[in-house]
């Protein structure tokens, strides 16, 4: 090589590595202690969150149920919040709400100021609630099951029922329905308020602690910036600490788990597997030891009872009771999750859940008692394959799915299936795309999925209906995809429905009943509980929610800030 | 020379309609229903669920025969309207590629331009120099022939992760809004290198190995001989190599243009990027058939427009095509 060429390839090298070097120092610069311009955010004043967004930030209407983090609770809020901790509902935009007669009365509170200094007024609530007549409205079932109007007296508002009310779905209505500004909202079309966006930056006005500050469309990010003047902090003395929020939106969960770790995130509420070796230090949760995080929804094993032999209630208790539940918390998830209660309720509802019936008729994990009920009942391994067979001969080869790339599910499915072989059960996983598992679901078509798609709220009630809704139709788009038919457990469930959750007494006498159909039963096998995944890094703030300190709901989930996710933001501390 | 951009230009046409065609029909070949997936994920309760599902149905022109949906489907783009997203419910899917397209080409752009001239003229240095064959080839192999996913995380690992050179993923500082400053455009330059330099690093193999066999070919031509023989500086020679080589690697960019966006797609889901790629998995995770057809559509035109420019190019850069067309 003549030297000549060599040293333009020297220089070629030189400038490349010159670049690099450059762009590197600017990188560092970044991180060091270089002055902050004014329009980034101070970190000391600043909670970043992350584990909500996946995609851009593009959705501001609170009255369509997958919005942008925080629209819900930071910035528009609701007439009640509940403590699911503590199982109380607090009063919020409404200062008192109560029963009288078939009505239902609320008090809209004195002093709430929308974030453009209109008052707050009973006719904003009207206005809220009659939107969700629109057909495609979210909420819109109160008005199919009996609402029938919405009437104002000065600060009194009243929902007139038809017939017995339905409380326990009112009593989520109260706390999930956020009350939008009448003045800005009479300007949208019907359209618009069932399926837009209402993205538009100087309407964003609610009566929450925040305010919109960036991040409409393609941003990575959404800036709240904190109101002055918020209302509860007059009535309640709750205070924001921090004046900005910035939530980041997801690419993936390993490259916000890398981000958390480096102090960029101080509340992610990403699924982080492996968390549990990071705690102590610098990074937190909500209880100290296993399972870690709170309970968010439970993870059922949901059999398709219109297919041979899940049809048979024996096969579904044998197949229930092979199921190794402690391997799946203990070798899939580490200990972030608690293996489910047979009625599958979570542990905020543990007053009504009747554990006299649940040890008596409760499955647990036995292999031998699995192996001999199937024998008992006419399943046995005809051709020597170490699987049993159906009771006419036939082969048995379940199909179990869950969503692709969902890994700790692929995971647990792996280890349900190697556990049903003890048993001699035969369970094939199978991992389809998720809008494929969906319409294998709900056409049932499938014969065994893994789902926990009903979330922890106020009553059970949600998880009753889940199981046994009818009639059932050709599609079952959000409840009963087992397909079983139980029209006396059905009808407990719509008389739990119009039972008050304050008459104790009377409800737990129909939910022990109701539970017991679903220990006799199994219409679903629960598994585990999935957490609330929360994760704190403390080297910013500090003082997050935690067993034995400030009890709140530490997720910025939708749903999550308006139960007790404001207060756990509002109790926090600059460090 | 009018007659040939007539005919390319009505080739590319060709091309534009049929690829548009397939592109509206794949999405709608993958298995599943894109508005039990949104209600799925919705979380309605049971009652509105169903009329929910009917609503959003009707409201996304998904209860239409399949033929006036495709009719539909080029009305909307003539008056380049290309649907609602699905994914994200109350968008339109031109401002959701709109806001992500800046990000992509900020990273294809300088990527292909910059491999393209740095790799041939390394490779054009090192054909026929053993010292340098001996180490930029081997290197150069290794380089292209690494998957970007695996370059992307390999960067991602030891400069952002283990390092912390370079931040591991987005697009600027999560202190920041987009806005033209300073502090903006550094925290921009920062974070844009490594994926940068991911596409870069790949194709920069690619350029560099294909150069160099060029020019050994080139330099076996006669005319290279014949210029030697005539004591001919071995610069010069060289030089008339490198011309001759360019014109094979130039029809190889267009070719490789597909390659890199495809690239470009999946070191941006690596860095967490917030650019087409990114976005192109939320729309095939939640079956967002419209989505889907405006990243493609994008991409189809990106890439056309990029060949029909390498064509014109090809037509300044090599008389003889030129010759050729005008009929000598």
């Amino acid at each position: 090589m003549s030297s000549k060429s060599a040293r333009r390839v020297v220089g070629l090298g030189l400038v490349v590595a010159v670049a690099a070097a450059l762009v590197a120092s600017l990188a560092t610069a970044g991180s060091g202690s270089a002055p902050q311009a004014v329009l980034a955010v101070p970190r000391g004043d600043t909670l970043y969150t992350s584990g909500k967004q996946w995609g851009p930030y593009t959705n501001f209407n609170p009255l369509k149920p997958d919005y942008n983090t925080g629209t819900v609770g930071l910035v528009y809020e609701t007439l009640f919040r509940y403590d699911p901790l503590k199982d109380t509902f607090i009063p919020w935009l409404a200062s008192n709400g109560k029963w009288v007669g078939r009505n239902y009365v609320v008090t809209v509170r004195k002093g709430v100021k929308w974030s453009d200094g209109a008052p707050l007024t009973a006719a904003d609530v009207k206005f809220t609630f009659e939107t969700q007549k629109y057909e495609g409205a979210q909420y819109g079932t109160m008005w199919k099951t009996g609402l029938q109007r919405v009437t104002t007296r000065g600060r009194t508002v009243t929902f007139h029922f038809r017939g017995v009310p339905n409380y326990q779905e009112w009593d989520s209505n109260r706390y999930t329905v956020p009350i939008v500004p009448m003045h800005i909202w009479k300007g949208y079309s019907e359209k618009e308020i069932v399926s837009g966006n209402t993205a538009n930056a100087r309407k964003l006005i609610g009566t929450g602690p925040f305010v919109y500050g960036g991040g409409i469309g393609g941003s990575q990010t959404l800036q709240y910036n904190r109101r002055d003047g918020w209302w509860a902090t007059k009535a309640f003395g709750l205070k924001m600490p921090m004046k900005y929020i910035v939530d980041i939106h997801n690419t993936s969960n390993t490259a916000s788990l890398q981000n958390f770790l480096q102090s960029k995130i101080d509340l992610s509420n990403n699924f982080f597997p492996g968390i549990d070796r990071y705690v102590g230090g610098k990074v937190a949760t909500y209880y100290r030891k296993a399972p870690y995080m709170l309970a968010a929804n439970t993870a059922w094993m949901v059999p398709n009872t219109t297919k041979r032999p899940l049809s048979d209630v024996v096969f579904r208790r044998a197949l229930a009771e092979s199921i190794n539940v402690n391997r799946i918390v203990v070798a899939d998830y580490a200990n972030i999750v608690s293996k489910a209660n047979p009625t599958g309720l979570l542990p905020t509802w543990n007053k009504w859940i009747d554990q006299a019936q649940v040890k008596k008729l409760g499955f647990t994990y036995n292999i031998a008692k699995a192996k001999a009920r199937l024998a008992a009942a006419g399943y046995r391994d005809r051709n020597g394959d170490g699987y049993v067979e159906d009771k006419d001969g036939s082969s048995i080869n379940l199909r179990l799915i869950v969503p692709k790339g969902w890994s700790d599910w692929e995971t647990a499915i792996q280890i349900i299936a190697d556990s049903a072989k003890d048993a001699g059960i035969k369970i094939s996983p199978a991992y389809p795309d998720f809008n494929g598992l969906v319409e294998e679901r709900n056409t049932g078509k499938f014969e065994l999925v893994i789902n926990n798609e009903k979330q922890i709220g106020n009553t059970p009630y949600t998880y009753y209906d889940y199981m046994f809704r009818l009639p059932l139709l050709d599609q079952q788009t959000v409840s009963n995809f087992q397909r079983f038919s139980s029209p006396k457990a059905w009808a407990l469930t719509t008389q739990l429905n119009k039972i008050k959750s304050t008459d104790v007494a009377k409800a737990k006498k129909i939910h022990s009943q109701i539970q017991k159909i679903m220990l006799e039963q199994l219409p679903v096998i629960p598994l585990w509980y999935n957490g609330m995944w929360a994760q704190y890094n403390t080297s910013v703030w500090k003082n997050f929610p935690s067993a034995n300190g400030n009890q709140a709901t530490p997720s910025t989930w939708n749903g999550y800030l308006n139960m007790t996710g404001i207060d756990a933001l509002a109790k926090l501390k600059k460090k | 020379m009018r007659r040939y951009l007539a005919r390319k230009l009505l080739i590319y046409l060709l091309t534009f309609f049929v690829a548009v065609t397939i592109d509206w029909a794949i999405p709608r070949l993958m298995p599943g229903d894109p508005i039990s997936g949104l209600i799925s994920r919705l979380q309605a309760d049971p009652t509105a669920a169903q009329e929910m599902h009917g609503y959003f149905t009707k409201s996304f022109g998904l209860d239409e025969p399949l033929w006036r949906q495709y009719l539909n489907f080029w009305a909307g783009l003539a008056h380049g309207d290309l649907g609602p997203s699905i994914a994200y419910v109350g968008s339109s899917v031109s401002g959701l590629i709109r806001a992500a397209i800046p990000y992509t080409l900020a990273l294809l752009v300088p990527a292909i331009v910059l491999s393209y001239i740095a790799g041939n003229r390394v490779g054009a240095l090192a054909a026929r120099r053993k010292v340098l064959d001996n180490t930029a080839l081997p290197a150069a192999y290794l380089l292209t022939a690494t998957p970007y996913m695996f370059l992307a995380l390999m960067l991602a690992y030891f400069f952002a992760f283990r390092w912390q050179v370079f931040p591991v993923s987005g697009a600027y500082d999560f202190s920041l809004q987009p806005e033209w400053s300073v502090e903006f455009v550094r925290s921009f330059v920062v974070h844009w290198f490594l994926p940068f330099l991911t596409l870069f690093l790949v194709s920069f193999g690619g350029w560099a190995i294909g150069m160099r066999n060029l020019i050994i070919y080139e330099l076996e031509a006669d005319y290279a001989n014949y210029l030697q023989a005539l004591g001919a500086p071995n610069r010069l020679v060289r030089k008339y190599a490198y011309r001759n080589a360019v014109l094979p690697q130039m029809s190889g960019l267009a070719l490789a243009l597909g390659a890199v966006v495809g690239g470009a797609l999946v070191t941006e889901i690596v860095f967490g990027y917030p650019g087409v790629g990114t976005l192109i998995i939320t729309a095939i995770q939640n079956r967002d058939y419209f989505l889907l057809q405006g990243i493609f559509l994008f991409i189809i035109l990106g890439v056309l427009i990029a060949n029909f420019v390498v064509d014109i190019a090809y037509v300044i850069v090599d008389p003889r095509t030129r010759t050729g067309l005008q009929g000598s």
